[in-house]
């Protein structure tokens, strides 16, 4: 059951849009990082059953905070969340070992399903 | 660079930023369907300042080139201004020739002229999915005019003024397109009588993520 939940994006409103499709029928304790690197720091202090992660981010994006979450954490369920669906974005970030990509902006149903997709992963 | 009377919260500026993150993601999904590319997306990047600062704003965020080729395009509508999609030529030339190589029709022409239609292609499919994005999101449509294309020799862009009322203020919102090929950046420029219903719908739009 997912529980802890770590939203890695530089930009607070794309958070709060997150925040808002997160199911309000469950105790869900949220943390927030601005960048790869916070998002690393966080996860050793939380180890959150999940982390939302964005790719364009300043200090370390996406792409290289993937591999060092998977250091830290082999079974790490990343699902990332990015205005960039490039066919050859998507493909790398699988290849690294995120669970999902979703397409911003993020809507409620989008979030729950693959929520429910974690779940059954975890 | 001196800051323009434009006043948008901080807060509307991180909404703004986040969409135009949205609209340029949506706008390189879109070339990428027309050819093969892949282009690194950078932190989009928004700045208020007058239009006259806007020649020293452009020289100071490329590196000079012999020639620099800017895509101009007008939209109308509750958000209304111009989408200009600057492109150093060098790039045009290589980006115009992966156009080819992926089979891209654009008329009869040859040369030159071949280059020019299909920069100015490229300027409108990344003008339009920006713009149109943008005015999906704030629940709102614009219409366009055609593109057209100016030409700058050795970053003198002070002509450019000329476009636009030297009076009005502008938010620049801007993104750099990187691929291995070249790079190119759009400035959406938007005039002082769309910010008040800027900001309104900025507004409006996050009321649905409360």
């Amino acid at each position: 059951m997912i529980h802890k939940i770590l939203i890695v994006d530089d930009s607070p409103v794309a958070r709060k849009m997150l925040k808002s499709c997160l199911p309000k029928d469950r105790e869900l304790d949220i943390y927030e990082a601005s960048n790869g690197e916070e998002g690393i720091e966080i996860f050793k202090k939380v180890t959150p059953d999940l982390t939302f992660l964005d790719l364009t981010m300043p200090v370390l994006d996406g792409y290289k905070t993937i591999p060092l979450l998977k250091q830290l954490d082999s079974d790490v369920v990343i699902i990332v969340l990015t205005a960039d669906v490039q066919p050859k974005s998507i493909s790398q970030v699988l290849s690294l070992g995120a669970f999902t990509l979703l397409k911003k902006p993020a809507t409620s149903q989008s979030i729950q399903d693959a929520l429910k997709q974690a779940e059954i992963k975890i | 660079m001196n800051q323009s009377n434009i006043v948008i919260s901080d807060y509307q500026k991180d909404i703004l930023q986040e969409l135009m993150n949205i609209a340029f993601g949506n706008a390189t999904a879109d070339l990428t369907n027309i050819i093969d590319i892949h282009i690194e997306l950078s932190v989009p990047d928004i700045e208020l300042l007058a239009i006259r600062e806007l020649p020293e704003y452009i020289s100071e965020t490329i590196d000079t080139y012999s020639e620099t080729v800017i895509i101009n395009q007008k939209f109308l509508g509750d958000f209304k201004g111009s989408g200009l999609f600057v492109f150093p030529s060098s790039s045009g030339h290589d980006l115009s020739a992966l156009f080819e190589e992926s089979g891209f029709e654009c008329s009869q022409l040859s040369g030159s002229s071949l280059k020019i239609e299909i920069v100015m292609e490229i300027g409108n499919i990344l003008i339009g999915a920006c713009v149109g994005k943008i005015s999906e999101l704030l629940n709102t449509s614009v219409i366009y005019s055609p593109p057209q294309a100016i030409f700058v020799k050795e970053n003198k862009y002070d002509s450019l003024v000329n476009l636009f009322d030297s009076s009005q203020s502008v938010i620049v919102m801007k993104t750099r397109f990187q691929q291995k090929k070249g790079e190119g950046f759009i400035l959406i420029i938007t005039d002082q009588d769309s910010l008040d219903w800027l900001k309104d719908a900025l507004d409006k739009f996050m009321e649905a993520y409360q």
